[in-house]
């Protein structure tokens, strides 16, 4: 009986003891020093039918000989970039894992760059590996480069730890364009299927014998036809396209009062806008009714701000001053470009489903003839802490 | 009997809503939006309806036979010999329908992160938890839900909160565009699962207080709702048309979470949320089904089936289909007509000849004793 039970006692020992193996999961083990982590991934065009796939890997360093590197001046000495080329994205993948001793971990890219040639035949396919692959996150961010991806990737940022993180940063801001996967898959599959990604270029560097010495910034937006790059604007325009879109955030609108001297700037808090569509008589019609709250940065005149009436010919001129560029960036993008990356389709689509479902296939004659107002309200909130 | 434990109401509330509600989460919004579109939160309240009545059928049929199970009452109703048929057919079926939801855990764990580990593997060692579980009897199973239940309720409204920043209201319109068609046949699928409730009959006997337990039955067939409901709507914010594409909408989701920089990555919550709440899924069906056959053959312990069933379970997971598309495309046509048939036709078919029955025997035997189909 005792005899038994002490052997029960090891059973019950050598199964726990057993179930360790399966527990730590070790099939599927992944050190970290067997990984190479990618932190930002670009697609160029190389040949007729193949593209080429340079990703940004993190070094990770010991902290022996950090110092050193940082003394020499090199900084950024922590990335390399590493480029294989293939018919699809996922055949260059296998190809740059030839090259690379450590296994390929998508886990921590933020970043993807499409070269403005690639971008012009298309990204679809390239975006389909992006929302496929289980390890890669839906809220990396993706711009469009006028320079090839491969050189963007390897600059040498002065201020941040590499190319990635400048990037990111630089999205976060919101100033220009920002655009994750998630966001950019959802505009593919919307009613009009044209979307828009953020333009980078290299900002050229200060000192002329350091060429990799500096970063690549978003100075526009690439407009796509379904998703096919067609053309691009401006960063004022975006600006405007913004504001369209809902998506304005930080932006410092400067105007000059009718009779006076100098300039008064304000600096918006809060904005948001909205797109509400009519159909009457078959004409279609946007409004966008806007609402800014904004505070005075700056004040050269000799205006004295804390003045109602003053700052309501204040509200009226800024208000006209955002209708103006709002128009200009329709004008450009629903006129010239045809391309309906300002939401409209998705907004009649809402409104009017009926006719919608209609009509969806004529949208390509109706969006460059849809009517726009504008109904934009400003309000000054604070005259900052001087007057 | 064979089962001694008893469980509160609550307990069986508590535990009845992962048991449910566990698998769905992760596959039902994709399966639903593909034809409710962005009416897709509207499909699980349709659905919801089977819900409340399965449990109320359940509890008229516990009324009639109070300390017996579907397969005992099953044998009064209809006789011996086709009372065991419908018994050997619905622990057939849940033997099967146990498999697959071995297997949605199965692919959701090798899809989702264990890329290499073998499919055996996944299923063997969950299969091997539940089991200590389900040897335990019920009332390990009613506390072993006590614990894990709110704990994966509140990691779930977390990742909700988490989110609220980026969900996008408009996402939602227009509302019911193509009438509401849409929203029904995207209800087909959730349907199925609310059927599911019928489980409870193998567990009201054990139910100390049985008038509560059909309210407590009925507040769980809601907080299932709500949290479908709570899903859906989340999954449609965030991904509006998108949704039907992706495979694990809940999954991404919580990927997508970012919170100043530091507080991303949270899958693994998800994770969490899936596999606590697919363990107490797995263990209710495998102690139905192993209480099940231990009456269906007259057995005096129920504990040595265990072994053999769960081994069972682990070849129904292995076979039941060939990948996750064949599984998700299962659920979402013909296991969806499939499952619902039997879980309700046979319980409605149940307490309708046992109601007739009860009336019958009651107008003949007047001047006998009460309670003419006591064994």
């Amino acid at each position: 009986m005792k005899l038994q039970s002490i052997i029960k006692k090891y059973l019950l020992l050598l199964f726990l003891v057993f179930s360790v193996v399966f527990l730590s999961g070790c099939w599927d083990r992944n050190e970290v020093n067997d990984l190479a982590l990618i932190m930002a991934a670009g697609f160029d065009k190389k040949s007729d039918n193949t593209i080429e796939l340079s990703v940004l890997l993190y070094i990770p360093k010991g902290g022996g000989n950090q110092q050193d590197m940082n003394s020499a001046g090199g900084g950024g000495y922590e990335t390399m970039v590493r480029s294989a080329a293939g018919i699809t994205v996922a055949d260059a993948m296998a190809r740059l894992q030839e090259k690379l001793p450590r296994q390929i971990f998508w886990g921590h890219t933020d970043i993807f760059l499409f070269n403005e040639k690639l971008a012009k035949e298309g990204i679809f396919e390239h975006v389909d590996f992006i929302m496929r692959h289980p390890q890669l996150r839906e809220r990396a961010q993706i711009f469009v480069s006028k320079q090839p991806a491969k050189e963007v990737l390897s600059l040498m940022p002065p201020l941040e730890r590499d190319l990635s993180e400048v990037l990111r940063e630089l999205g976060e801001h919101e100033i220009g364009m920002s655009i994750t996967t998630k966001e950019l898959a959802q505009m593919l599959i919307s009613d009009s299927g044209d979307c828009a990604l953020p333009w980078i270029q290299i900002l050229p560097p200060d000192d002329k014998n350091k060429p990799k010495r500096t970063i690549a910034y978003i100075t526009g937006t690439a407009v796509f036809k379904k998703d096919k790059m067609i053309g691009k604007i401006d960063d004022m325009l975006t600006r405007g396209i913004l504001w369209i879109r809902d998506e304005i955030r930080l932006a410092v609108v400067t105007v000059k009062l009718p009779q006076t001297k100098g300039y008064i700037s304000v600096n918006l808090s809060q904005a948001h806008s909205k797109l509400v569509p009519t159909i009457e008589n078959g004409k279609w019609k946007i409004t966008l009714k806007s609402e800014t709250y904004s505070d005075i940065v700056q004040n050269s005149t000799h205006l004295n701000v804390s003045d109602p009436a003053v700052v309501k010919s204040l509200e009226r001129q800024i208000e006209q001053v955002i209708n103006n560029r709002i128009e200009l960036a329709r004008k450009k993008v629903q006129k010239e470009m045809k391309a309906d990356i300002l939401g409209f389709a998705d907004a009649f689509h809402r409104y009017y489903p009926k006719v919608w479902n209609k009509e969806k296939k004529r949208w390509e004659e109706i969006f460059p003839d849809v009517e726009v107002k504008y109904e934009t309200k400003c309000k000054i909130r604070r005259q900052g802490l001087h007057s | 009997m064979l089962e001694r434990g008893k469980i509160s109401p609550v307990q069986m509330a508590l535990f009845m809503n992962p048991a449910i509600s566990a698998t769905a989460l992760l596959l039902v919004p994709s399966i639903t939006a593909k034809h409710a579109h962005q009416d897709l939160w509207l499909s699980p309240i349709w659905a919801s309806f089977i819900g409340y009545f399965i449990v109320f059928v359940s509890y008229q049929l516990n009324k009639l036979f109070p300390n017996q199970t579907i397969i005992e009452y099953s044998q009064q109703i209809v006789g011996k010999f086709f009372g065991k048929i419908i018994g050997v057919i619905l622990l057939l079926f849940y033997l099967h329908i146990t498999g697959v939801i071995v297997r949605e855990y199965g692919e959701f764990v090798s899809g989702a992160s264990l890329f290499h580990t073998p499919m055996a593997v996944i299923i063997g060692t969950m299969v091997l938890v539940c089991s200590l579980a389900v040897r335990g009897g019920i009332e390990v199973i009613g506390r072993a839900g006590e614990i894990i239940v709110p704990v994966v309720l509140l990691l779930y409204v977390i990742i909700f909160i988490l989110l609220i920043k980026d969900l996008e209201i408009k996402n939602m319109f227009p509302i019911m565009e193509k009438g509401i068609t849409p929203s029904l046949m995207g209800s087909v699928s959730p349907q199925s699962w609310f059927s599911e409730f019928i489980l409870i009959s193998f567990l009201l006997p054990y139910v100390t207080d049985r008038k509560r337990g059909m309210k407590w039955g009925m507040i769980s067939v809601f907080s299932v709702t709500v949290l479908l409901v709570l899903t859906n709507i989340m999954d449609l914010l965030l991904f509006g048309n998108m949704t039907a594409s992706l495979t694990y909408p809940v999954m991404v989701a919580a990927r997508y979470i970012s919170i100043a920089d530091f507080l991303e990555h949270l899958e693994s919550i998800v994770m969490a949320i899936w596999i606590s709440g697919t363990f107490i899924k797995i263990t209710v069906f495998y102690y139905a089904i192993t209480l099940g056959t231990a009456q269906l053959l007259k057995l005096s312990d129920f504990r040595p089936l265990i072994l053999p069933i769960g081994f069972l379970i682990l070849l129904f997971g292995l076979w039941s289909s060939n990948n996750l598309e064949e599984l998700s495309l299962f659920l979402g046509t013909s296991g969806a007509i499939y499952i619902l048939s039997i879980q309700i036709i046979i319980p409605v078919f149940l307490l309708l000849t046992g109601f007739i029955r009860n009336k019958v025997q009651q107008g003949k035997g007047n001047n006998e004793n009460e309670a003419p189909v006591n064994h």
